[in-house]
């Protein structure tokens, strides 16, 4: 028994294993309330597809029902709205599903209601070249993960001063053997979240797999953000799918208008 | 190793950083970009204005602010932050020229500023200004004068400087474009700063807001009308630099 600094009294951890032990197994182990609350919860946090416009959940896993040849996602706003102005504004895409996660931080239980503040993910094929998102076997799959992070979190021995944010820096898998379209990401620098676990996941499975990764001051929606993504375009995976930059433009400037949301804190 | 020494303003680390101010200027980055021109007769203060909300009075956001007939300012960062700083730079403005009858100079005010931020530095329990502040204006010999401080409270001269969002961007755009040509007379040095301005505005002149001083005359605020002809002027002269860039290499 020990008694912290506060005075409560606690039972220190004992490594020479005493009798005690026993005791405390028993008051360890779970109870059918206990089991039950378990089963709720990981019911509640499993991760199911659905159609936003039919509400109907799709049954069968994504990749089995549309097989795809080039899989390219974008994490965060800036990542997001430069797809949806530059990729998704040439030729017609239609959304094929979309997932909705829940975890006990989440202050809602609403599975099929999306708000901007949580997290879900919509799943979009091209109408017009099934190859995106076509027949092709997995095997010939290529992944393009593009997402944003804040400069501060960047590291380096050089002076702070002399970096131009925002810049662009890659990460890729071993089987991606096309030139990136910007210089590497050094070390000590790593990558985390879902772009990480994405990236893990083709490293493992052997699939080409390539992240952009944008470092910027302005981590809510910006137009030189957007745009520090533009280089991408020139790549391979991406080149077939842009097809007017200009216009891509104009509806990123419109974009951003719509989705300003007004603070007076900082002028 | 930096979060161990950026909780009190107070403290250094062990490499002599005061990570707090350090902080204060990554505050100053997310303010709106602010430019200063300093000409031969004229100073020029461009700010990129942000997006005003429907139900709001565009008046009371205001980046410039005069601090005396001869004097104003444009800042960057935390905007309660600003207001402090404004108004005791007024007070004492007019507090100098009761006392000595003669109006501040620029720089006198602006060390006034600096030395405020300072303080602010150095005392337990407060916080550094969250400010960058850009200080333009005539002094009674008639040369003009840009001065700029910062969260730490330095202060210094300079002939054309940017701060806030993408100032790196128009610090090279200025030290590009800024030669004695581009400053010659009053509305070279204002097109100046609006093409510099137009650098990392996203959306061109409706987004800006322009001042001027020139000798002995008080601070004059342009209309958005009259931004409008300086950059519809701006690009026709841009327009006239690619078709001749063009002719040149055919």
């Amino acid at each position: 028994m020990a008694a912290t600094f506060f005075g409560e009294v606690v039972k220190a951890p004992c490594r020479a294993g005493t009798e005690d032990q026993e005791e405390e197994e028993e008051g360890r182990r779970e109870t059918a309330e206990d089991r039950e609350v378990r089963r709720h919860l990981a019911r509640k946090r499993e991760v199911r597809l659905f159609r936003r416009q039919t509400k109907t959940s799709l049954e069968v896993s994504l990749l089995e029902k549309y097989p795809c040849s080039k899989f390219i996602i974008a994490i965060g706003n800036n990542a997001v709205a430069f797809l949806s102005s530059f990729v998704m504004n040439s030729g017609v895409w239609e959304e094929v599903g979309c997932a909705k996660l829940w975890n006990e931080w989440c202050r809602t239980t609403d599975k099929t209601h999306l708000s901007p503040a949580e997290a879900f993910c919509v799943f979009y094929h091209l109408k017009s070249s099934p190859s995106v998102f076509g027949s092709c076997a997995r095997k010939n799959m290529q992944v393009t993960l593009l997402t944003c992070r804040h400069v501060t979190d960047y590291k380096t021995s050089e002076s702070i001063s002399s970096l131009h944010s925002p810049f662009l820096k890659a990460l890729k898998t071993q089987n991606f053997k096309e030139p990136p379209c910007c210089s590497l990401l050094e070390q000590p620098n790593i990558v985390h979240d879902l772009p990480a676990a994405v990236l893990s996941y083709c490293q493992v499975w052997k699939i080409p797999a390539v992240l952009y990764l944008c470092y910027t001051d302005v981590m809510k929606l910006d137009l030189i953000t957007v745009e520090a993504f533009k280089p991408i375009l020139s790549s391979r995976s991406l080149k077939g799918l842009v097809k007017n930059i200009p216009q891509s433009t104009e509806i990123l400037k419109k974009l951003l208008t719509t989705n300003e949301i007004q603070s007076n804190i900082y002028t | 190793m930096a979060s161990r020494y950026d909780r009190a303003i107070t403290v250094f680390s062990p490499d002599g950083h005061l990570f707090q101010v350090e902080y204060a200027q990554e505050a100053v980055k997310k303010g709106s970009t602010a430019v200063g021109i300093r000409g031969t007769d004229i100073v020029v203060l461009g700010v990129e204005k942000k997006s005003v909300a429907k139900l709001q009075d565009e008046r009371t956001v205001r980046k410039i602010c005069a601090l005396d007939d001869h004097v104003c300012m444009a800042f960057a960062g935390l905007t309660a932050d600003a207001r402090v700083v404004i108004n005791r730079a007024r007070v004492e403005c007019q507090s100098y020229k009761l006392t000595v009858e003669d109006p501040v100079t620029v720089e006198y005010i602006t060390r006034f500023i600096a030395t405020l931020k300072q303080k602010y530095t150095q005392s337990n329990g407060r916080r550094p200004f969250g400010i960058s502040a850009l200080i333009v204006g005539f002094d009674d010999d008639g040369i003009p004068r840009l001065y700029q401080t910062d969260p730490s409270g330095t202060y210094h001269a300079w002939k054309a400087n940017a701060i806030g969002r993408s100032a790196k961007t128009v610090r090279e755009f200025l030290e590009k474009n800024y030669t004695d040509d581009a400053i010659a007379n009053d509305s070279e040095a204002i097109k100046l700063a609006i093409r510099a301005l137009l650098e990392v505005v996203q959306s061109g002149g409706k987004n800006i807001e322009l001042a001027i001083i020139r000798r002995n005359q008080p601070l004059k605020m342009f209309s958005a009308r009259e931004i409008e002809l300086q950059v519809t002027e701006i690009e026709k002269e841009k327009e006239e630099a690619e078709k001749k860039k063009s002719k040149k290499t055919t």
